[in-house]
């Protein structure tokens, strides 16, 4: 025959049982001893009382019992919207399975049975569901207008390579070596074998020319 | 989410009268008479089969008709004591030892039809009746089960669904031992246990959705 708690359990029922909650919960509310024990009857009155339909006893037995719960939740998680999630829904399955409370037994253990077991199943789900979601980072944020996630194909980068491509072949290799290739003059002179002095003439002329070919082609758009 | 205190005040507001539930051990009784109406209903429909008082000095067949009957009798008590909160987890062992000489038996028999009947030794009609018995037993002992143990869902839904689907498929085994000449116990407990799956399953998925709704 499988241990079943004895029909009178001492006083701390509530803290010693069931085996698996038991242990190091429900200590810090209910001090100990005597205030606890009274404690415990009042509530099982109240219980008993809800039973029938007293909806005032209800309200008093819930409101003492969701600070008591909001311990034991606290102690498994530290959001603090889980932990009030995880009252609530064993605020409900109190509710809801409030017919199997026998007011002859204490009502600690039937409170600790319920709370642990919603707490715990609570959180598993919550756990599961993090586990599917993926965190948003700065580089999958966009901004609602079109234009700015239309990638290089149709943007104004290639208007510019055209325009570059367009210019005059000296101020074509002064921009692409000193502006795209982002060389010092020293060493686009040195490269394209022209003086420091041609070459800023040349990136001097391809910059009024660039202008003046994405001026015109704005315009036209 | 609302908040707490509203979530208090609209429980309060609901706090309707309720009926006590019946202590596990009378509730578990009330449901073995139902099981012993069903079984008896279907022995006048069916009949006893022919050879029963012959069989049963069979010490084997005896034993294995008693460990079936005993777990059947266990698994009910534990289910109902396991459904309820404030009772040890460590119930559904209480069915473990009638469970095990179940099982052996089982494998005896198996050994001997093998031997005695050959592979292709079962006729289809046997087996068809068999099976409308099985379905005739469990459905309905499953059903009222169901109904009166359906409180456990937020608590311990695995635990209580296996033992209750054991109870239901012992029952069952009982019955057919008393009614057919073959051994189905495979079949009752790949029937009973699957159902304990998907009782399971489904209490796993809609459990939750269930409790807020019925809390409303």
């Amino acid at each position: 025959m499988p241990p079943e708690r004895s029909r009178r359990p001492p006083p701390l029922a509530l803290v010693e049982s069931p085996p698996s909650a038991g242990q190091d919960l429900g200590r810090s509310q209910f001090g100990s001893g005597a205030e606890a024990t009274a404690k415990e009857s009042d509530w099982s009155n109240l219980m008993a009382r809800a039973q029938a339909g007293d909806s005032g006893a209800y309200r008093r037995l819930l409101e003492q019992v969701a600070p008591y719960v909001r311990s034991l939740a606290v102690r498994m998680s530290r959001d603090p919207s889980d932990v009030e999630e995880a009252v609530q829904d064993v605020l409900l399955t109190i509710h809801a399975i409030r017919d199997t409370y026998d007011p002859r037994r204490p009502f600690g253990p039937w409170l600790v049975a319920i709370a642990h077991r919603r707490i715990v199943d609570w959180l598993r789900r919550r756990g599961r569901t993090r586990s599917r979601e993926t965190a948003m980072e700065p580089r999958h944020e966009t901004f609602p207008a079109r234009p700015t996630n239309i990638d290089e194909a149709s943007s104004d980068r290639r208007a510019l390579r055209a325009a570059v491509e367009s210019l005059p072949p000296a101020q074509r290799q002064a921009i692409k070596l000193l502006k795209l290739q982002q060389m010092s003059l020293k060493e686009a002179a040195a490269v394209s074998g022209t003086s420091i002095a041609s070459l800023k003439v040349a990136t001097h002329r391809a910059l009024k020319g660039l202008r003046r070919i994405l001026a015109g082609r704005s315009e036209d758009a | 989410m609302i908040a707490t205190p509203d979530l208090i005040n609209a429980l309060a507001a609901s706090a309707t009268p309720v009926r006590r539930l019946r202590p596990p051990l009378t509730r578990a009784a009330f449901w073995l008479l139902v099981a012993a109406l069903v079984v008896g209903l279907l022995a006048v429909s069916q009949g006893i089969r022919n050879d029963l008082l012959e069989r049963l000095r069979d010490p084997i067949f005896a034993i294995a008709i008693a460990a079936t009957l005993l777990t059947g009798i266990l698994a009910t008590i534990s289910a109902f004591m396991v459904s309820l909160p404030d009772r040890s987890r460590f119930w559904p062992l209480l069915p473990a030892p009638a469970v095990v000489l179940w099982f052996s038996t089982i494998g005896y028999q198996c050994l001997t039809d093998w031997v005695h009947l050959g592979p292709g030794g079962i006729a289809l009609g046997e087996t068809a009746r068999c099976f409308a018995t099985l379905a005739l037993t469990s459905l309905p002992l499953s059903l009222v089960l169901g109904m009166m143990l359906r409180h456990a869902a937020p608590l311990r839904p695995g635990a209580t669904a296996l033992m209750g689907s054991l109870a239901v498929a012992a029952i069952t085994a009982t019955a057919l031992s008393l009614f057919h000449e073959i051994d189905a116990t495979i079949m009752i407990l790949v029937w009973n246990l699957g159902a304990a799956a998907l009782f399971v399953a489904l209490g796993g998925l809609i459990g939750p959705r269930l409790l807020r709704w019925a809390a409303r």
